[in-house]
């Protein structure tokens, strides 16, 4: 008897270890430890890293233990940790992730009394607040704008040897390609060793798909808000454009330039490619890792149309795990990291990372630390979230990407291509339903 | 009376089962490792089988038990039906990455084995110092870490500037466009970014039956070979005849090695080809790891994709061990 009862205490207190805890008010004074997960970014590391100490200088009895995982053991670790339960307590998660856990419950809505959804449309863009709001309901607060759209890597020593002026002055795309004609180069064995201009990477390929359709009044979501419309004649027309540009223009080949063979930063670094189209965040990384290249990120002119438009994942996010035992606290610092303007500025100045915050954007400082975002920052007005693609990794990898850079290198034509990626789209969404 | 039944007499009772004692000293002894497969080995190979038929992800709150039920719902040979016959990309791209996988493993195959026998009669016929040399030489690659491997092997393929094209060129040939990129060279039906990886691991992992064949040359009695010479047998005959058959049972076990880790190979492909051109280099370990990990976290497909993966290997071990048997010993 004495056994089944220590067995059964032992049994109840290992439950109410293992149990998620009751969120409480912590008692004035209380040691409080708030854990925080994000990937490993020197930059964005560094950069959270000074605003906890400020926190912790502000609110000497909370303790902040920070937990930097690789990219991929992040997600893993995200994905299989949010919905046991054992999370940290403030989450430093991608853009486009938000409303997958929103949805299962796995995070907390962010309190009335920190931020209502109005205050945070007047003071965040609406394509990184999308990426926050699930089913009107705000989850977090946006730390960057996720921007792949509207700049380009130049490069002056190529621009040179091929007699185009620089810096460049686009009025429009087609004056772009026909720059980017010029600095192709294709060797004695038909190889080419410079492309004018590489935009056929997957996220390049996907985003500029997106803002093609939306550029020309298009839409790519069906009428219910989750099926897509992807053989639209808007989709059928940006795939005809991307198509072009690689085989009538012949600014890049696309065999030799993708995703996984010269992508575009390393090979845009090596001097393979004189107009290369990336977000501005690679700026930031090719000054350290090519300290000698140089090189400036420009602003380039709409694919389709004469109107930028365009869709973006929203950008990384601060978010409160459902299993915190201290929400209040885990808020606190949430909006001290992403709703405190001078911590926001501070953030997106030393990781070069494009402000979400409307007032950051404005800040003249921010040019001076990170000069590369001013290509972006004109267009920020005119992006919208992504929306809910069910699987935003799969409709861009294994979807999209392939299948378009399989009609830019002749096996498919745009029709073909676009019928392909909305049957496949579909199914996506129906097997996911 | 011999020691081992004085031995035996020990830890036997008279009707012949353990003593008390030895039982506990047994169970004890092995309760550790038995812990440790049943937690780590036994209970994820269930999981698997039981996920396997659920819509299972762990973004989803499922019920109390594994997160099974609930939003994750039981879905009976739902997700077996979808690989088979479903038109969605994931099983379209998983019927694809099977056969890419049986195409990868036949190739390596018979390509290993000409390569690493003949290669372990030369080196069992050269000199004990240059035998050793030789064989660390060969079995190098099988112990480096595979991703500097891939990575010499990137750049010997890459397109203009890598180390196969400069080659071609130099003799005066037109090297491919790109090696693992260009999804419309292909070779037999055997697509170019294939074959290259292909090559790849095949240099990697010959080494390994390499080592196997040297030790089981060592194990065939020479009286076998001399009785062959003295017969007049000749240098092939001697090989074809009197060598390769009595290495029946290792070639048994080299092939049946060697199946199991072509079909299991995923780091080869992850790095230097990820399923590229045109999911012309999928396989099956690639897209389990894609559904289950980067798409959708869907582990209930991935985990039928393993099981599918799991009965293929059964199956092909199975008839390897019937068709390659032997009834004789040396």
């Amino acid at each position: 008897m004495k056994k089944i009862l220590f067995v059964l205490v032992l049994a109840s207190l290992l439950l109410a270890a293992c149990g998620g805890g009751a969120t409480q008010a912590p008692a004035a004074n209380e040691k409080i430890e708030i854990r925080v997960w994000g990937h490993q970014a020197p930059a964005f590391n560094e950069a959270d890293q000074a605003i906890f100490d400020e926190f912790m200088k502000q609110n000497p009895n909370v303790t902040i233990k920070y937990e930097t995982f690789p990219w991929d053991v992040f997600i893993q670790t995200i994905q299989t940790s949010l919905p046991a339960g054992n999370t940290a307590d403030v989450i430093l998660i991608p853009g486009g992730y938000t409303c997958r856990y929103a949805a299962g419950g796995q995070l907390l809505e962010v309190p009335a009394n920190v931020m209502t959804l109005d205050q945070a449309k007047e003071i965040f863009y609406a394509a990184p607040l999308g990426g926050q709001t699930c089913d009107g309901k705000l989850y977090g607060f946006p730390a960057e704008y996720n921007i792949e759209y509207g700049g380009a890597y130049v490069n002056p020593a190529l621009f040179e040897a091929a007699g185009v002026a620089y810096p460049p002055k686009w009025d429009n795309w087609d004056a772009m390609v026909a720059d980017a004609e010029k600095l192709t180069t294709v060797g004695s064995d038909n190889v080419m060793t410079v492309a004018g201009l590489h935009y056929t990477n997957s996220d390049q390929l996907f985003t500029y798909f997106l803002a093609g359709i939306l550029e020309q009044g298009g839409e790519y979501f069906a009428e219910d808000g989750k099926h897509f419309n992807f053989n639209s004649p808007e989709a059928i027309a940006a795939i005809q454009k991307l198509m072009d540009m690689a085989q009538k223009n012949k600014v890049v080949d696309p065999i030799i330039f993708n995703a996984d063979s010269e992508w575009v930063g390393e090979s845009f670094a090596q001097g393979h490619n004189g107009i290369g189209i990336l977000g501005s965040w690679y700026g930031g990384d090719a000054k350290l890792a090519y300290p000698d290249l140089k090189f400036d990120y420009v602003t380039i002119p709409p694919m389709m149309g004469s109107e930028y438009r365009f869709a973006s994942v929203g950008g990384w996010g601060y978010v409160v795990g459902k299993s915190t035992k201290h929400a209040d606290v885990a808020w606190q610092l949430a909006a001290f990291l992403g709703a405190n303007e001078s911590n926001v500025l501070a953030f997106n100045s030393k990781s070069g990372t494009v402000p979400a915050m409307k007032a950051v954007a404005a800040e003249p400082k921010l040019i001076e630390a990170a000069p590369f975002i001013a290509a972006a920052l004109p267009l920020l007005d005119f992006g919208q979230y992504q929306g809910f693609l069910t699987d935003p990794d799969q409709l861009a990898y294994e979807i999209i990407y392939p299948t378009i850079l399989d009609a830019i290198q002749g096996n498919l034509t745009a029709q073909e291509a676009a019928n392909s990626i909305h049957e496949a789209a579909n199914a996506m969404v129906d097997a996911a339903q | 009376m011999e020691i081992s039944s004085l031995f035996k007499k020990e830890i036997v009772s008279e009707s012949g089962k353990l003593t008390a004692k030895h039982r506990r000293f047994a169970y004890t002894s092995l309760a550790p490792i038995m812990l440790y497969m049943g937690l780590f080995t036994l209970f994820p190979i269930l999981w698997a089988v039981v996920m396997s038929f659920f819509s299972y992800t762990p973004i989803r709150e499922g019920s109390w038990f594994l997160g099974l039920g609930g939003q994750n719902p039981f879905v009976g040979i739902d997700n077996y039906i979808e690989l088979f016959t479903g038109s969605g990309k994931p099983a379209e791209v998983f019927r694809l990455a099977v056969k890419n996988t049986f195409l990868f493993t036949a190739l390596v195959l018979p390509m290993n084995l000409i390569i690493t026998l003949p290669l372990a009669v030369l080196l069992e016929s050269i000199g004990e110092r240059f035998k050793t040399l030789f064989r660390a030489i060969y079995f190098l690659p099988t112990i480096s870490s595979s991703v500097a491997l891939v990575i010499i092997w990137s750049y010997m393929y890459a397109p203009g500037w890598g180390l196969l094209s400069i080659m071609f060129k130099a003799v005066g040939l037109v090297p491919p466009k790109s090696w693992l990129q260009d999804p419309n060279t292909i070779y037999f039906g055997v697509p170019l970014a294939m074959l290259c990886v292909v090559v790849a691991y095949v240099w990697q992992d010959f080494g390994y039956n390499l080592v196997i064949f040297v030790a089981a040359l060592q194990s065939i009695p020479k009286t076998l070979r001399e009785a062959a010479r003295v017969d007049g047998a000749s240098v092939w005959q001697e090989f074809w005849l009197v060598v390769v058959p009595l290495l029946r049972r290792t070639i048994l076990l080299t092939s049946v090695l060697t199946v199991i880790s072509s079909l299991q190979v995923f780091v080869i492909f992850q790095l230097l080809t990820r399923g590229g051109p045109k999911n012309q280099t999928q396989t099956m370990l690639l897209s389990i790891y894609e559904n289950a990990f980067r798409f959708a976290n869907n582990l209930g497909l991935s985990a039928a994709m393993s099981m599918i993966l799991f009965i293929i290997i059964l199956i092909l071990t199975i008839t390897q061990f019937r068709i390659l048997r032997t009834e004789w010993e040396y």
